[in-house]
């Protein structure tokens, strides 16, 4: 369900966050590495995203992207070989040059839309909540109005209405509806961080509002916004898949991975040729577990109680 | 008298795979209204159709396929009869659908192929056809026509009757005819036949009261003049599906389609009458003991939506007994499904390559060829024909359940197809030597217009089924491989008629399309390619072709023989001329399960389904 | 409080009207209109535009808009161009399938989180716990879609213990105890599927709510007067731990409307998910518009329920 809360990190996803008053030992980087360092699962997931990311960008900038959508009448639906290592789906198409293919473009949606979202959402609240007043009411009243969009219906309707879209513009579509639920986190945030000494103290000195927001209040939220950003990266791999897989993705030129298990909801496919589907299903959910192994792990670090160490 | 093949296709951009299905099996006329919304039982009395005498039970059971082909000669349209029938007994039909059906059920209002399923289980036309799509006098009423061929008198029998027992008279029909003439009429069935009528203009445009061109004899009897007498009147040119005025004579025209006489008890004078409906999943049939041709032979036939991904499950299990079609891609892996015999037949459609060559000018309703236009010239239409492989296509995409397409005119029509017109035969040498005649240059990997300038071909596709991308892909390649540089570009399918034209802005960034047609039962094209048809997306005209559709319509054409032959050279002229290239024909197959009697697919097959016994009491079941 | 409830209630309407117009506008953006599919060569184009113009498609968006919106408001979202019937009938006999689907999936959510988390929290670091866990971080990594998938498969079709497609069994006459079996009978799947992945935030949040409290003062001092460890468990910590969750009642079911989508269109199930898909396909927009709108409301009624519901039960919030 990552893709219904994907805007509403507010509930269950990121609920534990609110209460814990974050302790500001002075290295919150070194203890979220610590804590991962610790957590052996979390570490093993670390260096397997890493290896994916790497040899999924590394391998297809070798691969010819137009040799595996290139359409072979005589290999149509064949099982794993030397050729192909995990077949060919009913074009004759390697799949495995597709999965490579499926999850970069997979993998740079979500990275693109988790980062922009996190930029807007930063920026919005941190200007919300550090200003407070009038500022913060406008801004909310705003977020507001993106909150309550059912997220996944407003998608659709704007892909359809968008007639020919590419991974950068696909990518605006779904950070336009998205952003809201870490600009809410980081207002909140930043809310109770500007009535803290440091604040008050740097505002005697005269520093600007700009340098205490991004060079103070910002540095000191990094943790959770390190721990919103990755959580939200599984949501938004997740959300861009259930797109294709419902048929408002990419066309199948531009491989995801949600077109690849797409590919399942045909009974020949999802019964007989397991290599076209099964995949790709599996690498999103080890994606997934992964990042959330991660994410998890990160969250326990910024929660002093629950760190193992 | 034609459609799209693909209109049907629910959910086509959504999910890829259903909608090969639908769009595999959904293109038989039953959007076109005027003719065939349910061959099934409607089809007039003859010997059972063309093709299973040189199939042999044997082979009818399962065709054998060593090298993983198929062809749609080896499949009969009517079921084989195995053991006797028993008294009574239930089935259940299955509607392949991913979507709810609308439930529209009445033939003067329903728009998509589910609904007509629905209703033809309860409800006919009176007027039924034989094998070559001309009405007979074999159902439910009979038809005379005057000397000059406009004026068509027709008696109803006196025994059919509503399912309420109030008998259907001549002012129903006269009924269904004001009704859907009147200007606040919303459903889709105001077209060119009904404008054909005397005085059905001016009635439609409020300016008489009355239609003229339509007179009640009797009870019984009706009188219909025409403007026009052509052959196509006589092949689904006709209404034939009385509204019964003492149920919706008093309700206003607008509120008919959404009232509940539609839509949750609605009758007619079919076989079967409707018990129960759970809105758009199921309806519940029981026998109508009075229906006009003898008592039914089944009690009760339930009608359940499924979905193509379950097709073949319920089929095993005997959860469905019927299904109105299935999903030929799925054929090879349950070929050898034991408790079904697979009916077959030739699809009334093609898929089909087509070329931009005007525009359309929406003031005067014409086309305007213009011959400027990127693929004015027909050389390269043809060699761009004769670079791609549809033979291959059809059988290693479809195992030979479709096949390469030679002419416009399909086999479903054998009448009419020319079956000596080889078309265009694939011979990529062939078509590089034609470009390189032509001055098309080759220039690095691609060639040049002949004034030496880039030629860059954009092509457009629909998204829908399993194999739409690969196909339209392997297009591409194709001609690539002759040296042609193509872009293709995939789109949902509402774009795609969007931007070809379908609402008369041509997209001028479209050279070349792909598209599919379902061809309706009367075999004028002039709907497709008449100079006047907006669905004329190739906006081609030309002298040569305006004589043929005019000849092909005209009082001379009432003889086959000249008919035949005018069709004949206007095939002809389509393989020069290429405006158009058809790629594929199609096959339609539903399997039956073993214990059904008496059902066939297909037109005039005289097999109706007032006759549709089980052998047993419960459906057979693979054995796995 | 109340006044925030209030306050809540009329920002609403401002946030309904620009809902409204945003898809009203996507939806005048989209290619094609509802008569795009009708290619009918026998049927005039001037007929199809005598019918574009019946039906108001050839007006600038305003006043198509206002058209709307003026008829929205008497509780008239239009006519189903597909369906020929009134789009609130329409809506009106899918909602009752997807409410009913929602009903349940709801319900097996807290079924199966409560036993789970409490579990899991009480006896935190035991093999039940790891095996919790372990389920947890299955469920959250797991695309809804690709689940569904698997269990239609597996004990749809493979085992054949649930039926593949449909609300309820034809014929069944409506209102009969066999009328509601069956009802319940074509749900349950469905619903189990997506409650076994949305119910595993709220046992990993009941879980660490548990440990939290475990820890508390109040639970150290009840502990140290002696009071039993059921006691401890049943009038202390699980009263306070539980709160919240019924508070998360109204984001939950926010989150249903985007997982009704995907499993409606899996197990072919006639709700509004399934009737939001196609209809978007057929461009039947009066359908369309009048659902994003339902979907809005529900999201803002839930978050609404879910803020009133925090509110009493967390005291900070209302400070705020």
């Amino acid at each position: 369900m990552e893709q219904a809360y994907a805007n509403n990190p507010a509930p269950p996803a990121a609920p534990v966050t609110p209460p814990q008053d974050a302790e500001k030992s002075p290295s919150g980087w070194k203890i979220l590495w610590r804590e991962i360092v610790r957590d052996k699962l979390a570490l093993a997931s670390l260096i397997f995203l890493g290896a994916v990311i790497l040899s999924v960008y590394g391998v297809s900038l070798v691969l010819d992207q137009e040799q595996i959508v290139t359409v072979d009448l005589f290999a149509l639906n064949k099982p794993p070989s030397a050729k192909f290592w995990l077949g060919t789906d009913y074009g004759g198409r390697d799949v495995f040059g597709q999965l490579i293919i499926g999850t970069r473009n997979s993998l740079s949606i979500g990275i693109l839309v988790t980062l922009l979202t996190g930029l807007i959402g930063i920026l919005i609240g941190l200007v919300s909540g550090y200003f407070g007043g009038l500022i913060d009411n406008v801004f909310m009243r705003f977020v507001d109005f993106f909150m309550i969009l059912p997220t996944l219906m407003v998608v659709i309707a704007f892909v359809t209405a968008v007639p020919n879209y590419g991974i950068v513009s696909f990518s605006l579509i779904m950070t336009a509806f998205l952003w809201m639920g870490i600009a809410r986190l980081i207002r909140s945030k930043a809310l109770q961080e500007r009535e803290l000494e440091y604040v008050q103290a740097s505002r005697t000195v005269g520093s600007s509002h700009l340098k205490i927001m991004f060079a103070q209040v910002l540095p000191n939220l990094s943790s959770i916004i390190i721990v919103t950003m990755t959580l939200n990266l599984a949501a938004n791999i997740g959300l861009e898949s259930g797109l294709s897989f419902l048929g408002f993705g990419f066309p199948e030129s531009t491989p995801s991975l949600g077109t690849l298990v797409s590919y399942a909801t045909n009974p020949q496919t999802l019964e007989f040729r397991w290599w076209i589907w099964l995949p790709a299903s599996i690498l999103i959910l080890i994606l997934m577990l992964c990042i959330n192994n991660v994410g998890q792990a990160l969250k326990r670090a910024t929660d002093a109680r629950q760190r193992k160490g | 008298m034609m459609k799209p093949g693909w209109t049907r296709s629910f959910f086509m951009p959504l999910l890829l795979v259903f909608t090969l299905m639908l769009a595999a099996c959904s293109n038989d006329g039953n959007t076109n209204v005027t003719n065939a919304p349910a061959e099934t039982e409607e089809e007039a009395g003859t010997t059972p159709a063309e093709g299973e005498e040189s199939a042999t039970p044997a082979e009818n059971e399962k065709p054998v396929a060593d090298d993983g082909l198929y062809s749609i000669d080896d499949f009969s349209n009517v079921k084989k009869n195995e053991g006797e029938p028993i008294k009574g007994g239930s089935i259940t039909f299955g509607l392949v659908s991913d979507t709810p059906f609308e439930g529209t059920l009445n033939w003067n209002f329903y728009s998509g192929d589910p609904d007509a399923q629905v209703l033809s289980w309860f409800d006919e036309g009176l007027l039924t056809w034989d094998k070559s799509y001309v009405y007979t006098n074999d159902g439910a009423a009979t038809y005379e026509v005057s000397e000059d061929g406009r004026t068509f008198t027709f008696t109803i029998k006196d025994n059919v009757n509503w399912q309420d027992g109030k008998p259907v008279t001549a002012e129903d029909w006269l009924f269904a005819h004001e009704v859907i003439g009147n200007p606040k009429y919303d459903g889709p069935r105001y077209d060119s036949n009904f404008i054909n009528i005397v005085g059905m203009k001016e009635y439609h445009e409020g300016k008489a009261k009355t239609i003229s061109g339509i007179e009640v004899l009797g009870e019984k009897k009706l009188k219909i003049t025409y403007v026009q007498s052509t052959p196509s009147l006589l092949t689904g040119g006709i209404w034939t599906y009385p509204l019964a005025k003492h149920i919706f004579g008093n309700m206003p025209v607008e509120k008919i389609s959404s009232s509940p006489e539609v839509r949750e008890k609605p009758i007619g004078f079919g076989p079967y009458k409707v018990e129960s409906i759970v809105p758009g999943e199921s309806v519940v049939y029981v026998k109508n003991p009075d229906y006009w041709r003898g008592e039914p032979s089944l009690d009760k036939v339930v009608l359940k939506v499924i979905n193509p991904t379950t097709v073949i499950q319920q089929l095993e299990s005997g959860g469905v007994d019927l299904v109105d079609s299935f999903p030929v891609n799925q054929y090879p892996d349950n070929a050898d499904m034991s408790n079904v015999e697979y009916l077959g037949t030739i699809d009334r459609a093609y898929t089909y390559i087509g070329f931009k060559l005007g525009t359309w000018d929406a003031k005067a309703g014409k086309v305007v060829p213009n011959a400027k236009a990127k693929m004015a010239d027909v050389n390269l239409r043809k060699a761009m024909w004769q670079a791609v492989d549809n033979d291959q296509v059809g059988k290693q995409f479809y195992h030979g359940l479709r096949w390469n397409a030679t002419t416009l005119i399909p086999p479903s029509h054998p009448e009419y197809h020319d079956s000596a017109n080889p078309g265009v035969k694939f011979d990529p040498e062939a078509a590089k030597k034609l470009l390189d005649d032509a001055g098309y240059k080759l220039n690095g990997e691609y060639r040049t217009k002949p004034d030496g300038s880039e030629l860059v071909i954009n092509f457009i596709s629909m998204t829908g089924d399993d194999i739409a991308e690969p196909l339209a892909q392997y297009y591409v390649q194709s001609w690539k491989a002759i040296g042609l540089n193509v872009q293709l570009e995939m789109v949902e399918f509402n774009t795609f008629y969007d931007r070809v034209g379908a609402n008369g802005e041509d997209d001028p960034k479209v050279d070349v399309y792909q598209g599919a047609w379902g061809v309706g039962i009367d075999v004028d094209p002039a709907g497709l390619y008449g100079p006047e048809a907006i669905y004329n997306f190739p906006r081609y005209q030309s002298p040569e072709q305006d004589k043929l559709l005019a000849a092909g319509i005209s009082k001379e054409a009432f003889d086959v023989k000249v008919r035949q032959g005018i069709y004949k050279e206007w095939q002809q002229l389509m393989v020069d001329e290429i405006p158009v290239f058809p790629t594929l024909y199609r096959a339609v197959l539903v399997p039956v399960n073993k214990r059904i009697l008496n059902y066939a697919i297909g037109d005039g097959t005289g097999i109706y389904l007032y006759q549709l016994a089980v052998s047993q009491d419960k459906p057979v079941v693979a054995d796995k | 409080m109340w006044k925030t409830t209030a306050r809540r209630m009329t920002i609403m309407v401002p946030q309904i009207v620009l809902l409204s117009i945003l898809v009203f506008l996507l939806a005048k953006a989209m290619p094609g209109d509802a008569l795009t599919g009708l290619l009918d060569p026998s049927i005039d184009p001037a007929a199809l535009d005598e019918q574009r113009e019946r039906l108001g498609l050839n007006n600038p968006w305003y006043v198509q808009y206002w058209d709307w919106a003026v008829k929205a408001l008497h509780g008239d979202f239009g006519q189903s161009f597909r369906f020929k019937m009134p789009v609130s009938d329409l809506i009106g006999q899918r909602m009752t399938n997807t409410v009913w689907l929602s009903l349940l999936t709801l319900a097996l959510t807290y079924l199966i989180a409560i036993p789970l988390g409490i579990i899991s929290g009480r006896y935190h670091d035991t093999w039940a716990d790891r095996a919790i866990t372990g389920y947890t971080y299955l469920g959250f990594a797991a695309p809804l879609f690709i689940f569904a998938l698997i269990l239609l498969w597996v004990f749809g079709f493979h085992l054949g213990w649930f039926p593949t497609e449909g609300s309820v069994a034809p014929g069944t006459a409506s209102g009969s105890l066999a009328y509601v079996m069956s009802k319940i009978y074509h749900i349950l799947l469905p619903a189990l599927s997506m409650a076994l992945i949305t119910t595993v935030t709220t046992v990993q949040y009941l879980r660490s709510e548990i440990i939290d409290t475990k820890q508390k003062d109040f639970i150290i001092t009840a502990r140290a007067k002696g009071a039993s460890e059921s006691r401890v468990y049943n009038r202390h910590i699980l009263r306070n731990s539980l709160l919240p969750i019924a508070a998360f009642f109204g984001y939950e079911i926010t989150g249903l409307i985007g997982g009704t989508v995907f499993i409606e269109s899996i197990f072919s199930y006639p709700g509004m998910g399934q009737l939001f898909l196609s209809s978007i396909s057929l461009r039947d927009f009066s359908v369309v518009t009048a659902l994003v709108l339902l979907y809005g409301a529900a999201s803002i009624l839930g978050a609404l329920l879910s803020d009133t519901i925090l509110s009493f039960v967390d005291p900070r919030i209302r400070i705020k």
